[in-house]
């Protein structure tokens, strides 16, 4: 235990005095920073300048009727509808009020040509234009308005049907997917992102030490099983304060500026996670990263050389990333609780997302949560004591990368 | 304290490495363990530590079973290295602590032998910025700190000149004034045959010869004389087929039998001009290859 410790020790020391992981951490901070402060800093600009952006003051909308009669209603009602503009009344010639919007005198031009139809002239058509759609409600009210009176209805009794608003309430009584979908979507891939980037440096750790020969001295001082469970628990702490401190800047950053974020959907969903869902991931992800961190550490103890890691971790790192789409591919479908989905979230190897999305994006009875956990937790401990195996025999194996059987014929002899 | 292997078997899947062997080793004395490449030296130092178990076989301490966390072991393995990029002094508190110390007298005894080796100036510069001998004074340092029963030195004089190995010879005598079992390998015989006191020949994973050095040597048969003249030709002539010329000058005279030996140094003294007649004692390199010569094992490790 006292051994574990000093080598826990050791091992988190040299993560933390490391110049790439001080960095990385620093930029990923700094970046979220850039983020979450752009809406005050953008909202600081807006109203510096503020007189362009609006077009309250003077842009101005021409609006020519087919006849004198509906001239005063359709003007009347689309000033109503485009309160920011200036709606102005027309009588000139098509020539004039194209001449107009060209010169940019006026911002559009809607040109009725009958009840039913108009046109609608604009010097660039912006992609975000909605004028049009706007007009044709209003269009469409009066016709039917019309419609309406000429049938003998009175202008109130008309207005009154044309008015009628439908109320209705959406109330989710599991979980609400399009809520989910963001935060579940980035703690996925953070997983993703911290399991395969800190499994490759135990494995890389494991390789160094074992080609600066350093092997040597350490196996015959250590009991490989505090050697691998000192390095893989340094690691998995390091990749979490990695994670508390990216993610705990976020919500500090946001919180200072959550006024200037408004009712982002996107932003806010991610946000209001919920404290239960945030400790399934811290379960899942401690889990998911002992079971994958023991295999590379396994991996990296069999390398001679540096060079050979890449090859040799292959399979394990396929093995995560074919979840990992797994999961993605569910994810972006809508539908969580496939067959595929339900295998994967038992499966050691794939449950710590396949469950983890289960459970953020659909209703998961408990029974099959433990059940999913309890499986993981064992093989954590199976996959740890057998890689320590591995690892002692891996590391006095110099020359070229051995076969698994061979590995595992000398792990069952030794 | 006595270390004794006994009957230690090992194989490596099909390969056998080890057969049967059984050495002796005292406190206070230092013990020689020599072998070719791939005799079965490395393994049967790994077993003595604990790294693998043997298949069968037993490691004794004053005849009881190892017991590794009473006896402390120092280890300077052949092929050497530490961590490259780390601060000296970091990785030594660290292997001491490794071996059980406590920080304080960690650091204590670090800087005892960064003094003794004449290392302190380096204590707080990363390894790769010290020449190759003087990472391997580092390296005898995680072997030596924690005070250890047993110390086993692998190859210990390799790449050091000629000062750094007096220094390191002057640390092992103390080491072994001091009580502790001191284990070698090494293929200097010169070194071995400068300290140790008795040794153990492996021959492809068994024992090829055991025992002390002196008793060794004399236990030869004294049948074979060394001269050393100025004036070779004429013994030559004289004694023909039974005389040979070394490669050092010397000429080594075959005796019939030990029982010749008074008369013909005593012909020799009478009739020629000699500097020296003395009884040919094998050197500990002639036992070596007499005994670990035949073995076609060369290649595996």
């Amino acid at each position: 235990m006292k051994q574990f410790g000093t080598i826990f020790n050791f091992e988190l020391k040299y993560y933390l005095k490391n110049k790439v992981f001080i960095g990385v951490t620093v930029f990923l901070v700094l970046l979220i920073a850039g983020v979450m402060f752009f809406p005050r800093v953008w909202a600081f600009f807006q109203s510096e300048e503020e007189a362009p952006t609006t077009p309250a003051d003077g842009a101005v909308i021409l609006l020519k009727a087919d006849s004198a009669e509906k001239a005063e209603t359709a003007a009347a009602l689309f000033s109503a509808a485009f309160p920011e503009y200036n709606v102005q009344s027309t009588e000139d010639a098509l020539d004039a009020i194209q001449n107009a919007v060209v010169t940019g005198e006026a911002e559009c031009a809607f040109v009725l040509t009958s009840d039913t139809s108009y046109t609608y002239y604009v010097n660039n058509l912006s992609l975000y234009d909605m004028n049009t759609a706007v007009a044709d409600e209003v269009l469409q009210q009066l016709y039917r308005m019309n419609a309406m009176t000429e049938a003998g209805m009175t202008m109130e009794e008309a207005g009154e049907i044309l008015a009628v608003q439908i109320e209705s309430q959406t109330e989710s009584l599991g979980v609400n997917q399009a809520q989910n979908y963001w935060y579940t979507y980035i703690m996925i891939f953070a997983l993703y992102m911290v399991i395969l980037l800190y499994g490759q440096m135990v494995a890389t750790n494991v390789a160094s030490e074992k080609s600066s020969r350093a092997m040597e001295v350490l196996i015959t001082s250590a009991r490989p099983v505090s050697m691998m469970f000192g390095k893989v628990i340094a690691s998995c702490l390091a990749g979490l304060l990695q994670l508390v401190a990216v993610f705990g800047s976020a919500f500090l950053f946001f919180r200072l500026n959550r006024d200037f974020w408004g009712d982002n959907i996107i932003i806010n969903s991610i946000f209001d996670m919920p404290l239960s869902l945030l400790l399934f991931m811290l379960t899942f992800f401690v889990l998911g990263f002992f079971l994958y961190a023991f295999l590379f550490g396994a991996i990296g103890s069999t390398a001679s050389k540096l060079e050979d890691i890449n090859t040799s971790v292959m399979p394990v790192t396929m093995l995560f990333i074919i979840s990992f789409i797994v999961v993605m591919v569910s994810m972006a479908s809508g539908s969580v609780d496939t067959v595929l989905m339900k295998a994967c979230s038992f499966i050691p190897f794939t449950s710590p997302m396949a469950m983890f999305t289960r459970i953020a994006m659909s209703t998961v009875p408990w029974h099959e949560i433990a059940l999913s956990i309890g499986i993981l937790i064992g093989s954590v401990f199976g996959v740890g004591v057998l890689s320590a195996k591995i690892y002692r025999v891996g590391v006095l194996l110099y020359g070229t990368t051995p076969k698994i059987g061979a590995i595992l014929k000398a792990v069952r002899n030794a | 304290m006595v270390l004794e292997l006994r009957s230690i078997e090992k194989s490596f899947g099909e390969k056998r490495v080890l057969t049967g062997v059984s050495f002796r080793a005292e406190g206070g004395k230092a013990f020689g363990l020599l072998g070719r490449n791939g005799a079965g030296k490395t393994t049967s130092i790994r077993i003595l530590m604990g790294v693998f178990p043997a298949d069968g076989g037993e490691v004794l301490i004053d005849g009881k079973p190892i017991d590794y966390k009473k006896i402390q072991i120092g280890y300077l393995p052949e092929e050497r290295g530490l961590y490259p990029k780390k601060i000296i002094l970091d990785q030594l508190t660290y292997f001491a602590r490794l071996k059980g110390m406590e920080k304080k007298e960690a650091v204590k005894a670090i800087d005892f032998w960064l003094e003794r080796l004449e290392m302190t100036e380096y204590r707080n510069k990363r390894l790769d910025t010290l020449s190759k001998g003087n990472q391997q004074k580092i390296q005898l340092i995680t072997a030596l700190a924690h005070d250890p029963d047993i110390v086993i030195l692998d190859e210990p004089f390799s790449g050091l000149d000629p000062v750094n190995a007096m220094l390191l010879k002057d640390v092992v005598k103390e080491e072994i004034a001091r009580g502790k079992i001191v284990l070698f390998s090494s293929h200097q015989m010169s070194y071995i045959e400068e300290f140790c006191d008795s040794i153990a020949i492996l021959n492809a994973g068994k024992v090829a010869l055991h025992g002390d050095l002196h008793e060794i040597k004399r236990n030869y048969v004294r049948d074979r004389l060394v001269v050393r003249t100025e004036f070779s030709a004429p013994i030559l002539a004289d004694f023909g087929t039974a005389c040979t010329k070394l490669e050092n000058g010397s000429l080594l005279i075959q005796l019939g039998n030990a029982g010749e030996k008074k008369e013909v140094m005593k012909r020799l003294v009478e009739r020629y001009e000699l500097d020296e007649v003395k009884v040919f004692e094998p050197s500990l390199n002639d036992i070596f290859v007499e005994y670990a010569g035949d073995s076609a094992e060369e290649d595996k490790k």
